[in-house]
């Protein structure tokens, strides 16, 4: 069949040459003197009447050299018509579906069936093909008696056919196949009366809309590479044979012929690319269908005389705007290459600038409603189940991961909540652009309420469409997203109690219930002076349980989810990784690290309230109570030897005076550390949570519970100087050791000095002499330690170090609250420093700094 | 684990203040006096096992000890409504129940001669402890039982609990009045070098300070043993508060204790309440108070002298200080007006503090018992150590002195063991106590670190001129 196609056509471009050479043997005939021809022409143009005679002449010459051929032509157009009364009986007799646009005029009164004038049309198809066949044997004869002219023109028409888009071809029922060029010649149709070419132009015009081609209205080539709208737009060539007022007003109707066929065209190219542009495409079709109706219609005024050019023009002409609008709508879609929610965004903003345009706007609109039906079919799906079925990706929401309720990975939540569901920008229509976000999270919401194992039963019956003449679809939306918030909320709050298990975290985790922190510190300080590799897990696993039944910890209903555990790394380390951003820190070996500087808790959740307390949550949980209970440790050591430091009270007042010095060391540090606990405890971390506490009687939605504790933590860590821009942590962790040390210090040499005391005492009482005495006191004091070294120059040695450590760090806070006036560190300061006693030698600190 | 508190009450002072304590702390924990938790009081947030345990029959009973060598004042608590909340195996009376005669070396030799009947019921109660803590006592050191036992029991205490915190409610006696017990300041000073070398912390009450606030401040023109008794039972409850109500910090004596005491010779420690009402101003002052009650004015009031549980007299030199600050703030309390008193303070110099250290207001916000409704919005409780404390000591070093010196009333001492061979005791307890005052008085200065005690030397006489000496200085 394709290459009969092929032989036909190559047959119709060899025939109009001979008709050309035909024409100019004619004029030559006609004319035999030239001067005389040049008067003629001079008379005429004086003498009207004349030229016309002339003319009458011309044509009656030409039928009667032709007259064979003119039979045959008659015949053939004859046949025609005779099958279009058929179609337009059919047409009448299945009239259900109203046309949507154009409604005036004649036309209206008679309609018909998109499937029905499918059908007629593949009719008319295969007659024509018929008739094809019949050509096909004269053709042959014809090249047979040409043979010198063939093999010239053959190779052109092959390059010319092969260059057309297989894409405008495979889909079309038609696009001005060349069928039968050769109805009437050239000579013929000038030689016509006005009317008879109106009304052979008309039927041809009829047929150049649905894209069939014809003699007197050839579509000019497909130029490859055009850009812009240019390559959706057909021009033609009309014969120039045809009377001028005709031919103006037929050029002013071609292009609905262009608009028509570049709409097929893209419908073609975008299929399957999609719901959206499925259901464009469908919308599309209807239009499609419409618009045949109109041509029917058409038909059928021209089969009872009543059609004139004037008046189809007239008919057409709203139509032709409505058609233009939606072609180059169209056309910019497809060269922009737009896709999915682009395309409703796209068609949603034309509407905006059709305002002066009702009837082209009341299109569009019809058509941005049927096309973004999927798209809000995917969006009711997902707002009110938390469900996407989106086969070719277009949806604004992207489920990055499928997870059933039974395989929750170990740290899965850690980014549950930003990775699983995220939006893609690019498929957001404008007209949900203001509410993506919200979309979003009602999705999640109902994902997380699922995943607790409850049914979501959607309150309201929603059958959801986009009307761009109304809001509702909005309405819709936060309805969804209030319900589907109001509800996880209470599962997270209510169901699951997730501000118990927060409370809990603080008891344990930030030392809110001092009373269970004291005991526990007790029980496992044995276990946890020792070096960690010799902690044994167990152990304090079995203590901690221990003191939970046993202190007022008892009452909590979620004492059971907190557990002990055993870090790699001190915090110094971890705080110093966090800052490098060390991938493969964890291989280094562990340096002499006691239990107490690896130990911390941790707190075992299950989900949703995992959602909150995930693994990020929990691992600043444990970096505030590492700092915490090392400074509550601290303090503990200091408090264990100022009691054992009171035996002084029973020295004679001549020996306490020896150690006052030391006892004075020792309470300098207290304050320091009591101080910076208190700082932490009491002016961030109550203050802060009490700030989250309200807060979170208002809160609306998950994601603000989410943003409200992350505030919380973040905020603690910031002002208990555990973030990456602080180093004070480190000196933090110095003071520490220091007082540490200090305290090991005074318990070796303890035993020692007390001996020396109440042996002195009971000397003093036997009226031993003084120098005596005093002969016997500093050996007693010195030998333990070592020769060169005093207890007196250790204590001034232990002084030197601890005062240069708390003043580098009181002028660390000062620095950073220059840079920071909004922190609360210099508060700590104030404590530390609330008498001024230091401020001395910060200032000379200060100088010698300057001086360096 | 630091946890449990016994506490000891001797003599009839110590036994009428204890009575007050426990009442108090019955009605913060909703326990009935007979011992049974009111139905209203089962949230379980409270920690009633510092200062109760719970018998098989689930009654708590105080972890308490009483102690007196005549019956009176105990028979009255075993008469009252509260007679079944006490164990009685903890309460002990002297069989022969003729008291100490208010005399020192009399309360110390029975003492002596009843500790394995008294240690039996104290080591029971200590074995009885998970992790005891430490023991309170609450005694008066003018007497003879709360002074002369309660000294012997210190001193022995020590010795077989060495690692356990000691603190006494010591009650001072009445300045402004003749007392009616002679030998009142030779039972001072013996009971104040017991405190001073066995004692970890000593809370001063003094009695010329507390009949002082009810009748200035309370309005009460001959107050009631019972209505003193009650305003140190406030001051021993709100000062336990932050035991019985867990939070971040202060949830052991010890590190309540601790900071507060730098040096172990300054460990007496003088109190101060604010707001102070009686029952009969509930209502007019209830409003008012309401209204004005700020953390500010707390904290304010709590540094001025009448609100002082210590009456230490005109300061003309101006230069004694505080060597530290516990202030126990109870109420509707927001951290950050904390700061900003504390601020306010400071910037004001409100408060004058020790050269020779850091040293700085420590604030513990506490929750008190929802169960006993609050007058004020805020209450604050200060438990400061300040170097004029001293003065109760210079004065008590005067009358003892002049007593001293003429010899009189000392046969009763004599007849003692303690005082059978001389009456050395009594003179080194003067050492003892002369040597804590120039402490105090080192404190105030910036070269307190290299302060050393001037010893007397020779007779009684030269010393009785050195302590002339001396007092004028202080003076």
């Amino acid at each position: 069949m394709y290459a009969l196609l092929v032989f036909v056509e190559r047959y119709s471009e060899c025939k109009p040459v001979s008709e050309s050479s035909s024409s100019t043997s004619l004029s030559a005939m006609g004319l035999p003197h030239g001067n005389k021809t040049s008067d003629v022409n001079s008379a005429a143009g004086s003498v009207p009447t004349t030229l016309a005679i002339a003319s009458t002449s011309t044509i009656l010459t030409t039928s009667q050299n032709v007259s064979g051929s003119t039979r045959l032509s008659l015949t053939q157009s004859q046949d025609f018509p005779t099958s279009t009364p058929v179609n337009c009986k059919k047409a009448t007799e299945s009239d259900t579906t109203p046309v949507v646009f154009v409604r005036r005029g004649p036309m209206d009164r008679n309609r018909g069936a998109g499937k029905d004038e499918r059908n007629d049309l593949s009719v008319i198809k295969e007659r024509v093909l018929n008739a094809v066949s019949d050509q096909s044997l004269s053709g042959y004869r014809s090249v047979t008696n040409k043979t010198g002219n063939s093999p010239k023109s053959m190779p052109n028409d092959l390059v010319t056919l092969t260059d057309v888009p297989d894409e405008y071809r495979t889909h079309l029922l038609w696009e001005y196949y060349k069928v039968d060029g050769d109805k009437v010649p050239r000579a013929e149709i000038a030689a016509m009366p006005l009317l008879s070419q109106e009304s052979m132009l008309l039927d041809e015009l009829l047929h150049c809309l649905t894209g069939i081609r014809e003699s007197l209205l050839v579509p000019q080539k497909p130029i490859i590479s055009a850009v812009g709208l240019a390559k959706y737009d057909t021009d033609f060539d009309i014969h120039t044979h045809l009377d001028r007022s005709l031919t103006h007003q037929v050029r002013e109707i071609l292009p609905l012929a262009s608009y028509f066929m570049g709409v097929q065209k893209i419908i073609a190219a975008t299929d399957g690319l999609g719901q959206v542009m499925n259901s464009l495409n469908e919308a599309l079709q209807e239009l499609t269908h419409d618009f045949y109706l109109i041509i029917v219609q058409a038909e059928q005024e021209l089969r009872h005389n009543r059609l004139t050019l004037q008046k189809l023009l007239y008919y057409l002409q709203p139509t032709m705007w409505v058609m233009h609008e939606v072609w180059s709508s169209l056309v910019i879609i497809q060269l922009s290459d737009s896709r999915d929610a682009e395309v409703l965004t796209y068609l949603h903003e034309r509407i905006k600038r059709l305002e002066g345009n009702k009837d082209a706007q009341q299109l569009i609109i019809g058509l941005v409603r049927k096309a973004a039906k999927p798209y809000m079919r995917m969006l009711q799906m997902w707002i009110q189940k938390g469900v996407i079925v989106d086969r070719h990706r277009e949806f604004l929401v992207v489920d990055n991961e499928v997870i059933h309720r039974d395989e929750l990975p170990e740290h899965y939540s850690d980014d549950y909540w930003e990775r699983r569901y995220t939006l893609r920008d690019e498929q957001i229509p404008s007209f949900l652009a203001k509410y993506s976000d919200k979309i979003l999270r009602t999705g999640k919401y109902l994902n997380v309420i699922r995943q607790c194992g409850k049914r979501v039963m959607p309150t309201q019956e929603m059958n959801l469409e986009f009307d761009p003449t109304s809001e509702r679809h909005v309405s819709v939306i936060n309805d969804a997203y209030y319900f589907a918030a109001r509800m996880l909320l209470d599962v997270l709050l209510t169901e699951n109690d997730l501000m118990g298990h927060l409370q809990s975290v603080k008891r344990y985790l930030l030392l809110n219930q001092g009373d269970f922190t004291m005991q526990f510190m007790d029980a496992c300080e044995d276990e946890l002076t020792k070096n960690v590799d010799h902690v044994l897990p167990m152990t304090l696993e079995n203590l901690l349980g221990l003191t939970l039944r046993i202190s007022s910890a008892r009452n909590d209903p979620y004492k059971d989810d907190l557990h002990c555990e055993l870090l790699p790394y001190d915090l110094v380390t971890q705080m110093s990784k966090i800052m490098k951003k060390e991938e493969n820190w964890q291989a280094q070996p562990r340096l002499d690290l006691s239990g107490l500087e690896c130990f911390a808790f941790t707190y075992e959740v299950k989900w949703p309230c995992s959602l909150v307390l995930n693994h990020i949550s929990i691992s600043k949980y444990q970096m505030l109570f590492r700092q915490l209970f090392y400074c509550k440790h601290v303090e503990r050591q200091l408090c264990k030897i100022w009691k054992e430091n009171s035996i002084a009270r029973q020295f004679e007042p001549q020996a306490a005076s020896l150690y006052r010095a030391a006892f004075t060391l020792r309470q300098r540090m207290m304050n320091a550390i009591q101080n910076l606990e208190y700082y932490m405890m009491i002016e961030i971390i109550e203050p802060n949570w009490h700030i989250f506490i309200e807060k979170m009687k208002t809160v609306e939605n998950v994601d603000n519970v989410l943003r409200l504790h992350q505030d919380f933590l973040d905020s603690c860590l910031k002002n208990c100087m555990l973030t990456e821009s602080s180093h004070l942590n480190r000196s933090i962790f110095k003071l520490c050791k220091i007082c540490l040390k200090y305290c090991e210090f005074i318990q070796i040499t303890q035993r020692y000095f007390q001996d020396a005391e109440l042996r002195s005492m009971v000397r003093d009482s036997a009226d031993s002499s003084e120098s005596e005495q005093e002969s016997l006191h500093c050996p007693q004091i010195e030998t333990p330690l070592d020769p060169t070294d005093t207890f007196s120059e250790r204590v001034r040695r232990f002084d030197l170090e601890f005062t240069q450590l708390l003043i580098s760090f009181l002028k660390q806070i000062n620095s950073m609250a220059k840079k920071n006036t909004a922190d609360c560190f210099m508060n700590l300061v104030h404590r530390i420093n609330f008498n001024a006693f230091y401020t001395d030698q910060m200032d000379k600190m200060c100088v010698e700094d300057a001086i360096g | 684990m630091p946890s449990e508190i016994i506490t000891l009450q001797l003599g009839q002072c110590g036994n009428q203040i204890g009575f007050e304590f426990w009442k108090r702390l019955c009605l913060e924990h909703g326990i009935s006096p007979s011992g049974v938790l009111e139905d209203f009081a089962n949230d379980g947030l409270d920690r009633k096992d510092v200062f109760f345990y719970q018998a098989d029959d689930d009654h708590y009973i105080p972890r308490a000890v009483l102690l007196d060598l005549e019956p009176r004042v105990i028979n009255t608590i075993m008469g009252s409504v509260y007679s079944k909340l006490y164990n009685p195996e903890n309460v002990y009376l002297s069989k022969h129940g003729g008291g100490a005669g208010n005399n020192w070396a009399s309360g110390y030799s029975q003492g002596e001669k009843l500790q394995e009947e008294v240690f039996d019921i104290i080591d029971r109660e200590a074995d009885g402890s998970d992790s005891l803590e430490g023991f309170i006592l609450c005694h008066s050191i003018a007497g003879g039982t709360g002074s002369g036992m309660g000294s012997f029991i210190m001193e022995r205490l020590a010795d077989r609990y060495p690692k356990k915190l000691i603190q006494t409610f010591s009650v001072f006696p009445n300045q402004d009045e003749i007392s009616d017990v002679v030998v009142q300041p030779y039972n001072s000073m013996l009971t104040l070098k017991r405190l001073t070398t066995a004692a970890d912390s000593v809370v001063v009450l003094d009695n010329t300070a507390l009949n002082r606030i009810a009748c200035d401040r309370l309005h009460i023109q001959n107050p009631s043993f019972s209505q003193i008794n009650n305003l140190v039972s406030t001051i021993m409850s709100v000062s336990t508060t932050t035991l019985r109500y867990p939070s971040y910090m202060n949830n052991n004596l010890i590190g309540l204790t601790a900071p507060l005491i730098p040096t172990p010779q300054l460990h007496f420690l003088m109190t101060g309440y604010t707001p102070l009402t009686s029952d009969s101003d509930i209502h007019t002052q209830q409003l008012v108070n309401v209204r004005k009650t700020t953390v500010l004015d707390v904290m304010r009031r709590l540094l001025q002298p009448k609100n002082m549980m210590v009456s230490t007299g005109p300061d003309k030199s101006n230069h004694h200080c505080y060597i530290s600050i516990l202030n126990i703030i109870q109420g509707e309390v927001d951290p950050t007006q904390v700061h900003k008193s504390l601020q306010r303070i400071r910037d004001r110099k409100m408060a004058q503090f020790i050269p020779w250290g850091p040293t700085s207001i420590q604030v513990a916000l506490s929750r008190s018992s929802p169960y006993v409704q609050s007058n004020h919005r805020v209450s604050g409780l200060m438990l400061a150590n300040h170097t004029s404390i001293c003065s109760l000591f210079e004065r008590a070093l005067n009358q003892y002195d002049k007593l001293r010196k003429r010899g009189a009333f000392l046969d009763q001492f004599r007849r003692e063991d303690i005082f059978k061979d001389d009456l050395n005791e009594l003179d080194e307890s003067r050492e003892t106590v002369d040597c804590l005052v120039q402490e105090y008085e080192a404190a105030t200065r910036e070269d307190y670190m290299q302060f050393s005690v001037k010893r007397g030397n020779g007779p009684v006489d030269s010393k009785s001129e050195d302590s002339r000496s001396v007092t004028s200085a202080g003076s």
